[in-house]
């Protein structure tokens, strides 16, 4: 009888709020690292970005004091002269890399590797991997060599035999070798997803449509595209957002150039008036009003993922409610 | 997909073999840029200079086989930039595993508030473009340096503030890769463990932990790869051959010598791509699902 | 040790787990959740454990409030379906693991594993892993881990449907008599009724997160208090019939259209002059005979022992066994006999017994 009136008695207390703190703090234990790491380099950079770029902070003036200068960076971003050239330039570099490379090439070589036989599609799949894998300066050594000016050139060697004029490939087409040299790293990630979503496409389908006389085409058409247009939408969407953001192949490439702004995209501009001036002069914060625009860009975009692709249905409900 | 094999007309012989060879013609000139750097950079390598795939020795004849490319190795600079790229890799290796594990491990398996807001904040982290951060995060780290105690080791131009800029960016990507594996594991063993009266702690480092061994696999080598192959994050954050890794003292070579001496910056880059090559043959099959993987995460 | 759940209550949103669960486990008492799948009766369990946290509700362990309490200080063991043993560790370390955490000394740990281990016939196998073990062996880890730390409440979450059929059936006598020399608490769930009921003391059938009944094997066969009792228990299930009862002459009528039973007063009384009820009557409860109700044969079903068969009765129909050796056709004529002493009534619209309610 005590005993049962004890146990009435705690029961009556509200659940311990000791507990549920408990729980939370354990669970945060875990997440602590993580959660401090995407503090410092995730949320506290989109803030100081945003402030620096309302000042003039630049190498010459780093030790005075902060002078805000509104949204001068923006409106002097717009009025550069080479605004438009750069604007311009980004958007011929993002339309033709993906077109060409991140989804068609991808597409088309995903449509051959699994049209032959398993083994050598895995093989060339592999071999498209290589220039992902490939150390970003090696990789562009490569292709410099590959482009390069007579008598060192691959392209002269290959091609001169056929009567094509021996030049400076490099320089003479800045724009095709930027376009090749991210097409090749950024085709094998759409390479992969789309083969591996076209080998998940039930073979009844793919015997059914050549029973009823479907040419390879039409094969292709109206039963490959239509079962993998999420992976076409996912990469196309996610490779736009990295190539706007990406310079490192062009940095490493052409720096922009040949001459002036030849090959110069916008992420690369933040880049180099913030961090990497040739004379050394760092405007903070008129490259980071251009880097900005690209956070803004960043952030809305991965939202729209998240909502399109519906990621949030992935995540279950733990099946332990203790800790 | 293999439509020319059931076509029921007349086969045509000609049509019939051009489409069976087309796929692989196709193919086989698609890679041949990659192959043909490839081929290059092993070539120069070992000669005194190339013209195209040829190597041309001091006469201007074809030959001139040489190991002169290889004498860097002597310098001690290079072991110090070797042991720069290493330490790199490991601390990636080491950091990611170990705090995306965790992170991971609490978002798939345990209910606490705040669980939800961060799962979708990894999601969108996960998309973001980290490198348009790179302006900001140099004043993080230049705040870092100010700090006694921590400044020496993880601020500006040192290899542990390079590290932890680079564990921190691949952070979103790695969770949500470890939460896939997390979420494919039964239930009940855990629960097992509870009863048996392990804490959420102990289950995770001597239960959970063992299990997941491939995917910590999988996620280890992407961090060792994109750690060794560093080259942006080390070149903004760092001033010098003293914290330089690899990459960043090729792309030194390059620039600072004039003319440059492609065939002996070639070796560096043979020196440098021998890990990458091991991984490469020997995982092929992880290498392939991990560089897929970051899309959609896990398995 | 004594188990009570009070009103235990298990909610995800609006997902209803477990709802308003009352039901007292006396000790040394072998319970038993039966239910079709998804009816909440693992909810139940994994609460008792510990796993999950009521939404309402108190779960007292000797009178004792238990809501609060840890899963590895409620002195429990359970048996998992997938048996959820430790891959990596081998035998020894999965049973030894609870006793690890607890610090026992290592040569007490060594004999009290290989003491658990030598009772469930598994001595020789300490040092394998968990793969290289049948599902048997793997089954008897299980129950070894759950042992070892001499628990005072054992869960099983269905613990032999992994198990091949006749492998199922002497594990079920081991588990059994293991619970009644050991004397300890437990908790089976299960979906399989014949297990339910062969080793249990008393029954609870859920349904829907709503507890049914909870009864011994007995009562749940002979008196079911719910229309979903009286299908769910029994194999092959109950007949059921909508029926009118009346009294005429002193004797208690149910009719339908090809159907006039005699039924027996005690039983009939309760079910007359409420218009249309169900009336229930188990397949072993109707013979063919010479005389009776005539039907038609529509389906024979050979079951080895007996021929399952399917009569029509109007545009009823009901389940009869049979001897195989009469050979019995599709569409032959037959009569059949209703055992009435044994027939049930329940009410259309609440489902609940009108007999034992």
């Amino acid at each position: 009888m005590a005993e049962a009136v004890m146990g009435r008695e705690v029961a009556r207390r509200p659940p311990s709020r000791w507990v549920q703190l408990k729980a939370t703090l354990g669970a945060w234990g875990f997440m602590s690292p993580a959660a401090v790491l995407v503090l410092v380099f995730f949320f506290l950079p989109v803030i100081i970005l945003f402030v620096i770029s309302l000042t003039d902070l630049s190498s010459s003036n780093f030790s005075d004091p902060l002078t805000f200068v509104a949204l001068d960076n923006y409106l002097r971003l717009f009025r550069d002269r080479f605004f438009p050239k750069i604007l311009g330039n980004t958007l011929f570099y993002v339309a033709l890399t993906l077109s060409c490379f991140n989804v068609g090439m991808a597409l088309v070589l995903a449509l051959l590797t699994t049209h032959i036989s398993r083994r050598v599609g895995f093989f060339f799949r592999l071999i498209w991997l290589l220039p992902r894998i490939t150390p970003s300066v090696i990789y562009i050594l490569m292709w410099r060599r590959i482009a390069h000016q007579p008598p060192f050139g691959l392209i002269n060697q290959l091609l001169g035999p056929f009567g094509v004029e021996p030049q400076y490939w490099l320089f003479e087409h800045p724009w095709l070798f930027v376009i090749m040299v991210n097409g090749f790293v950024g085709a094998s990630f759409g390479l992969i997803l789309f083969s591996s979503a076209i080998e998940a496409i039930p073979k009844d389908l793919i015997t059914a449509a050549k029973v009823d006389g479907a040419s390879t085409w039409q094969i292709i058409r109206d039963i490959t595209l239509p079962q993998i247009r999420w992976p076409l939408l996912f990469v196309t969407t996610y490779q736009t957002l990295s190539l706007l953001t990406s310079f490192e192949y062009i940095l490493l490439l052409t720096e922009g150039g040949p001459g002036l702004y030849t090959t110069e995209v916008w992420a690369l501009t933040a880049y180099k008036r913030a961090l990497k001036t040739y004379f050394g002069h760092n405007q903070w914060g008129y490259g980071a009003a251009w880097g900005f625009v690209l956070v803004i860009i960043g952030i809305a975009m991965s939202i729209i993922y998240l909502r399109v692709f519906r990621f949030g249905e992935l995540v279950q409900e733990p099946k332990i409610d203790v800790l | 997909m293999a439509a020319t094999t059931f076509e029921t007309g007349t086969p045509v012989g000609v049509r019939r073999l051009l489409g069976r060879a087309l796929p692989y013609v196709v193919l086989v000139v698609s890679i041949s840029p990659i192959v043909l750097g490839y081929a290059w950079l092993v070539i120069a390598t070992f000669s005194y200079r190339t013209e195209g795939l040829f190597p041309i020795d001091a006469e201007g004849n074809i030959g001139g086989w040489t190991l002169r490319n290889w004498e860097f190795l002597t310098d001690p600079a290079i072991w110090r930039v070797t042991l720069n790229s290493f330490v790199l890799a490991v601390g990636m290796v080491v950091g990611v595993g170990f705090v995306s594990s965790m992170a991971a491990y609490s978002l798939s398996r345990m209910n606490f508030s705040g669980r939800k807001g961060f799962l979708s904040l990894t999601l969108i982290l996960h998309a973001f473009p980290s490198v348009t951060l790179l302006i900001a995060i140099f004043f993080v780290l230049n705040f870092l340096s100010k700090i006694p105690g921590i400044g020496s080791g993880f601020g500006y131009n040192t290899v542990g503030g390079v590290a932890l800029v680079m564990i921190s960016l691949d952070l979103p990507l790695g969770i949500w890769l470890m939460k896939g594996f997390f979420d494919n594991l039964s239930w009940d063993m855990e629960r097992a463990a509870l009863i048996d009266g392990a804490s959420r702690f102990r289950v995770w480092w001597e239960i959970i932990i063992p299990l997941i061994k491939p995917g910590l696999a999988a996620l280890a080598i992407f961090n060792f790869l994109s750690g060794w192959s560093a080259f942006l994050i080390p070149f903004t954050f760092t001033v010098g051959t003293r914290v330089a890794n690899l990459p960043v003292y090729m792309r030194q070579l390059i620039s600072d010598t004039a003319p440059t001496n492609w065939n002996m910056i070639a070796a560096v880059g043979m020196f440098q791509l021998i890990p990458v090559l091991i991984f490469f043959v020997f995982t092929q099959e992880m290498l392939l699902s991990v560089y897929a993987g970051g899309a959609k995460g896990g398995t | 040790m004594k188990v009570e759940l009070e009103n235990l209550t298990k909610r995800w949103g609006n997902v209803v787990g477990a709802d308003s669960m009352n039901l007292d486990i006396q000790d040394a008492e072998f319970a038993a959740f039966l239910g079709p799948s998804g009816c909440g009766k693992t909810t139940t369990l994994l609460m008792v454990a510990g796993i999950y946290k009521p939404t309402e509700g108190h779960i007292r362990f000797d009178g004792q409030v238990v809501n609060q309490v840890a899963p590895k200080d409620r002195h429990i063991g359970m048996v998992f379906q997938s048996y959820a043993l430790y891959p990596h560790m081998s035998v020894f370390q999965n049973i030894s693991y609870p006793l690890k955490l607890k610090k026992v000394p290592k040569d007490e740990m060594q004999k009290r594993a290989q003491r658990v281990a030598d009772m469930m016939g598994i001595g020789h196998l300490m040092e394998r892993k968990p793969a290289q073990l049948s599902g048997g062996q793997q089954q008897r880890v299980a129950l070894g881990r759950a042992l070892v730390k001499e628990p005072q409440l054992l869960l099983f979450d269905e613990p032999l449907s992994n198990l091949d059929a006749r492998l199922r059936l002497s594990m079920r006598g081991e588990i059994k008599r293991l619970q009644m020399e050991l004397g300890i608490t437990s908790i089976y769930v299960t979906h399989d009724q014949v297990e339910a009921m062969t080793m249990a003391d008393r029954v609870a059938v859920m349904k829907d997160g709503k507890l049914q009944t909870y009864a011994s094997p007995d009562e749940l066969y002979d008196r079911p208090s719910t229309l979903f009792i009286g299908g769910f228990v029994g194999n092959p299930p109950m007949n059921l019939l909508k029926v009118e009862v009346s009294r005429e002459n002193g004797d208690f009528h149910a009719r339908r259209e090809g159907l006039d039973l005699v039924v027996p007063p005690d039983r009939g009384e309760k079910a007359a002059g409420k218009g249309k009820v169900i009336l229930g009557i188990r397949p072993e409860d109707l013979t063919l005979a010479e005389r009776g109700t005539g039907g038609e044969i529509y389906v024979v079903e050979p079951l080895g022992r007996d021929d399952l068969i399917n009569v029509r009765i109007g545009e009823a129909s009901v389940h009869v066994l049979a001897d195989p050796a009469l050979g019995l056709r599709i569409g032959q004529s037959v009569r059949l006999e209703f055992n009435t002493r044994k027939v049930q009534f329940f009410d259309p619209a609440t489902e609940q017994s009108l007999l034992w309610a």
